[in-house]
């Protein structure tokens, strides 16, 4: 992370059920803000905007307040127009009397260059030819594409995009996300990114921030995140399949033995001591499957375990496959679909599976500092 | 005898009608977004002249104007019984079809898209000017046609406070009932084609207000409807 430039530390009751309580802090770069819907996201957007007033807290951007209320001291509270961010709305909220231009050119009213600046901000995102067209005669993903022009108009140096490409089909959405990025990098931008899909987080994410019922449940890079998920919680929001509760058997610097319902998980070292409970997770794709007429090699040699498919599916590059095991749990299995073309895999019939040691992840390891530092803080 | 009450009724009218603008539509505004306390009271107090007899009206708006009264102190002129009274009585009584149209047309703008105004750097001012307006000015325009009508036909407010004098107060709804009182027939026949018409033609006026809103809407745009859609 790059020097701080917006910090945010806001506290809100929503609603009876649902109280928001962010801490962020975000450099010149884009945090991504991923979690189920409900999550406290779009609010968060809104707090920073100045569109939704929150309880206590404050929000400083480059050292100037937008926002702050404590218990006692002076309230600042700026209005959205004074803060002025670019804010790329869900909706896409384009003004529907004015056309694609008109929309782009709204916060350069009385610039001379109001016109050609909006033209070219409408030619980077690929629809100078359609600037004199109304928003309804503009596709969802046009509509998208010309709200991001708006909101880069006002030259903020801060942007908020609230799932900005969802309407976009893959191929013009990777490239928007490029784009994106190097403008983010360009000028500058502080950014921050809603999304609810793990996808986006890695195409554009310098850092991603799993929020969870109002608060943020961890942040740090995003391959960090992924790979190290703080708590179960954080594993279940990011939608990391395969996740189960065991016993921890034996602990040792070598590795540690878990008891998952009666099945014996070789895994990597892990502080927590024998007899504790722990979350972990394997990855689809670190399950492999043995050919049961081949010698095994070392790096399938551990968690060998026999089960039966009991269902799946596959696209066009990956087979995916659910196998119960003995211990009565169910896994999925991901592979190529140019895989164990030799293996008789359908519903039914018995198989070899190989949970690899090294793939298997205890959940609840005291993170590397990096991944840690904007971890859940004790309240 | 036609010419004299119906320029006084187009006079009144007019002037009730820009009284109407700019006190209705703020009402309107205040109604559709604003958050205050009391909120429900203003609203009752300014739609209650659509169910009072007009006497009533009429009675409140002597005591208001009459000698007296903080208002009349504070200008300092006499009113009743005076073509201004006329006015107030009209405006009083076309308010509540002004603010209750024109605040439905502002309710029904998305007050997400004056959020996104707002962080566009847009002031209350710029907002309502450059988002609200546009959006809702059929609807606005259609309230103030209904309240106009409604103030052109003032009948009974009208008589108690401004009287019926002929050449100074008396409007055409009040040469109706002289005319009629006084066994002219044909000049009565004549003035009530002439009110009938006109608010014939202010509901046509109207409605097509209303259609055209409501196409937009449904359209989600002023985008010419046909011709070089995608």
């Amino acid at each position: 992370m790059t020097a701080t430039r917006l910090r945010v530390d806001v506290q809100q009751r929503v609603s009876p059920g649902f109280r928001l309580d962010v801490r962020l802090e975000v450099g010149a770069e884009t945090v991504v803000l991923f979690g189920p819907s409900g999550a406290g996201k779009t609010t968060t957007l809104n707090a920073v905007a100045g569109l939704v007033t929150p309880d206590e807290g404050e929000v400083l951007m480059d050292g100037r307040a937008f926002f702050r209320r404590r218990r006692p001291g002076l309230a600042v509270n700026l209005p959205a127009r004074q803060r002025r961010v670019g804010y790329v709305f869900q909706q896409y909220l384009l003004f529907p009397h004015l056309t694609a231009l008109d929309n782009v050119a709204y916060s350069l009213r009385g610039r001379k260059d109001a016109r050609p600046r909006a033209l070219a901000l409408l030619d980077r995102m690929h629809l100078a030819h359609l600037a004199q067209r109304y928003p309804a005669q503009l596709s969802g993903g046009q509509q998208q594409r010309v709200a991001i022009a708006r909101a880069l108009a006002s030259e903020s140096p801060m942007l908020l995009l609230d799932e900005p490409f969802s309407a976009l089909e893959a191929e013009l959405r990777t490239r928007l996300q490029q784009e994106l990025k190097e403008l983010q990098r360009e000028l500058g931008l502080v950014v921050l990114y809603v999304t609810h899909r793990l996808e986006d987080a890695f195409a554009i994410g310098d850092r991603l921030a799993v929020l969870r019922e109002g608060r943020v449940e961890q942040i740090g890079r995003t391959e960090e995140v992924f790979r190290n998920p703080a708590s179960q919680q954080v594993a279940e929001v990011m939608g990391i399949p395969n996740l189960f509760h065991a016993r921890v058997v034996r602990s040792s610097s070598e590795g540690a033995v878990l008891d998952w319902d009666g099945l014996a998980l070789a895994a990597p070292p892990h502080p927590a001591g024998a007899g504790a409970m722990v979350a972990a997770y394997i990855r689809p794709e670190e399950i492999r499957l043995l050919y049961p007429d081949r010698p095994v090699t070392p790096p399938v040699t551990h968690n060998q375990v026999a089960g039966r498919i009991v269902g799946g599916h596959f696209d066009a590059a990956f087979r995916t496959l659910r196998v119960r095991l003995p211990n009565g749990h169910e896994v999925e299995a991901r592979f190529p679909t140019t895989s164990y073309l030799a293996l008789q895999l359908e519903p039914g019939a018995e198989v070899y599976l190989s949970l690899r040691k090294e793939g298997l992840v205890v959940l609840g390891v005291p993170l590397p500092p990096l991944a840690r530092q904007q971890g859940r803080e004790p309240r | 005898m036609i010419w004299q009450p119906l320029l006084l009724s187009l006079q009144v009218t007019a002037l009730a009608a820009a009284l109407l603008f700019v006190g209705g539509l703020s009402l309107a505004l205040l109604l559709a977004r604003g958050r205050f306390p009391g909120r429900t009271l203003l609203e009752t107090v300014v739609l209650l002249p659509l169910l009072l007899p007009p006497s009533v009206v009429g009675f409140y708006l002597l005591v208001a104007l009459g000698r007296g009264s903080p208002l009349v102190e504070w200008l300092g002129v006499e009113l009743l019984f005076t073509w201004p009274a006329a006015v107030i009585a009209a405006t009083v009584v076309g308010l509540p079809l002004m603010v209750q149209t024109a605040r439905a047309a502002i309710a029904s703008v998305d007050p997400a898209l004056e959020d996104a105004g707002r962080t566009l750097g847009s002031t209350e001012a710029g907002i309502f000017f450059r988002i609200t307006l546009p959006l809702a000015w059929r609807g606005i325009l259609a309230g103030l046609v209904l309240g106009a009508a409604r103030a052109m036909g003032e009948f009974g407010a009208t008589l108690m406070v401004a009287g019926n004098i002929p050449g100074r107060t008396q409007t055409m709804p009040l040469a109706i009932y002289d005319a009629v009182q006084g066994g002219q027939h044909a000049l009565a026949n004549q003035m009530v084609l002439v009110m009938t018409a006109l608010a014939l033609l202010s509901l046509w006026w109207v409605r097509r207000l209303e259609r055209k809103a409501r196409e937009a809407r449904d359209r989600g745009s002023w985008a010419p409807s046909l011709g070089d859609g995608p």
